[in-house]
């Protein structure tokens, strides 16, 4: 390639090939594959000296348990209210929706810097795409800040807790002599209560618009898809009815199982895995998956979940109110 | 006489811990199955339909990831109904 540039350009122009010394790499590799390859060593050294040092088979231990990961105790106890960690994330989640849309908006200017423009990105994909694509503009004006709400507390709720805040009293660090609770992963969406709850105001919400809309025969006689005979309507009306029904279901298993799925192979990647068998080699040999799954979840799975439970949110209630197909 | 007994009950109490771990190992199996046939069918058809309209490119992806999670979340189903088999029925 470099033979035929030089006719039309001076051979001071030609770009030279890559494996000469200008890169600094007298063996012609080039750096970035250098480095994995210093990885990979690491990696498979630090393996056969583990297996070296703590052998190959460990003893099982009894004492750790998973599930004390999101065990939740109460540390101001009023009884079904009390306070714990759950609650916790879900005051840190509320009002980080609260303050950062509000935040935004006092201070909204005509040349938008990095967070006004993602928020302004994730207000476009709120509107048009989540609220607009499934209902009337009349209507979508109306549910839109409640499908927005729903939307960025989620998203929140979900990348909170991939963040490691002090809340595990089970084990106290000390720091500089005080006792402090040490830091953990845990995601509010991970219990089962609260996609629930949340999937039970949604719902509630398309259910009531939709009597609104039609009235309670109109709309019971709306479930049943148009075109269908007297006869075979009373199953296909039972059908419908459970299929409704199912909808809380999905909404709430989709979400916490995705959630509470992903904080477990993180934990079981990460270490877990290797504590309860008590292989040491283990733990160093899943902590490349553990990373590569986290970036995963953090990258993905948080907000794209948050965007199904909205979006499935907007097509419900689109649905509730449309005519007969 | 005694013997006997302890061990047919030991016996049924293995039998039913089996049943319980091949009940968690299905419907997680029968779960990812579902999930891989049908996440490989909607990135299939997404990659035909961008290749045969690149102008609807953000349009046709968007659409993707709605496909990808609902169909995700049966996989979840198909687990959820394996540990309820394994550790509450």
């Amino acid at each position: 390639m470099s033979a035929t540039a030089a006719d039309g350009r001076s051979p001071a122009a030609a770009p030279p090939p890559a494996s000469t010394p200008a890169n600094g790499r007298p063996d012609g590799r080039s750096s970035v594959k250098r480095r994995l390859l210093i990885a990979l060593g690491v990696y498979l050294g630090g393996l056969v000296a583990l297996v070296a040092i703590y052998g190959f088979k460990g003893t099982r231990n009894e004492i750790y348990k998973p599930q004390n990961e999101f065990k939740l105790e109460s540390w101001i106890n009023l009884g079904a209210f009390s306070i714990n960690k759950a609650v916790l994330y879900l005051v840190i989640a509320g009002a980080l929706t609260c303050v950062s849309v509000i935040y935004i908006a006092r201070r909204m200017q005509q040349r938008p810097n990095k967070v006004q423009t993602a928020i302004e990105v994730l207000f476009q994909l709120m509107r048009n795409n989540i609220t607009g694509s499934a209902m009337d503009s009349k209507m979508a004006a109306k549910w839109f800040p409640f499908i927005g709400t729903l939307f960025l507390f989620i998203l929140y709720s979900n990348l909170i807790g991939y963040i490691p805040l002090p809340t595990n009293t089970e084990y106290e660090i000390n720091v500089l002599g005080a006792h402090i609770p040490a830091f953990s992963l845990y995601a509010a969406t991970a219990n089962l209560a609260i996609p629930l709850v949340l999937a039970l105001v949604v719902f509630f919400s398309y259910t009531i618009e939709g009597i609104r809309a039609k009235g309670p025969i109109g709309y019971l006689k709306g479930l049943i898809p148009g075109g269908v005979e007297g006869g075979m309507a009373v199953p296909i009306f039972f059908l419908e009815v459970l299929s409704n029904l199912m909808r809380v279901l999905s909404l709430t298993i989709r979400l916490f199982a995705n959630i509470l799925a992903g904080h477990l192979i993180i934990l079981f990647m990460a270490g877990a895995l290797a504590v309860i068998l008590g292989v040491a080699w283990l733990g160093w040999f899943t902590l490349p998956f553990g990373i590569i799954l986290f970036a995963f979840e953090v990258g993905l799975v948080a907000a794209l979940q948050a965007f199904i439970f909205a979006t499935l949110t907007a097509i419900y209630l689109g649905g509730a109110v449309a005519e007969e197909h | 006489m005694h013997i006997a007994l302890i061990t047919i009950l030991a016996v049924a109490e293995e039998t039913a811990k089996a049943g319980k771990s091949i009940g968690l190992g299905v419907g997680g199996g029968l779960g990812a199955v579902g999930a891989g046939v049908g996440i490989g069918l909607i990135f299939g058809k997404a990659i035909e339909a961008i290749t045969r309209q690149p102008e609807m490119r953000d349009e046709i992806t968007q659409l993707q990831w709605l496909g990808f999670a609902l169909t995700e979340a049966t996989f979840f189903y198909g687990l959820v109904a394996g540990l309820l088999a394994a550790f509450i029925v």
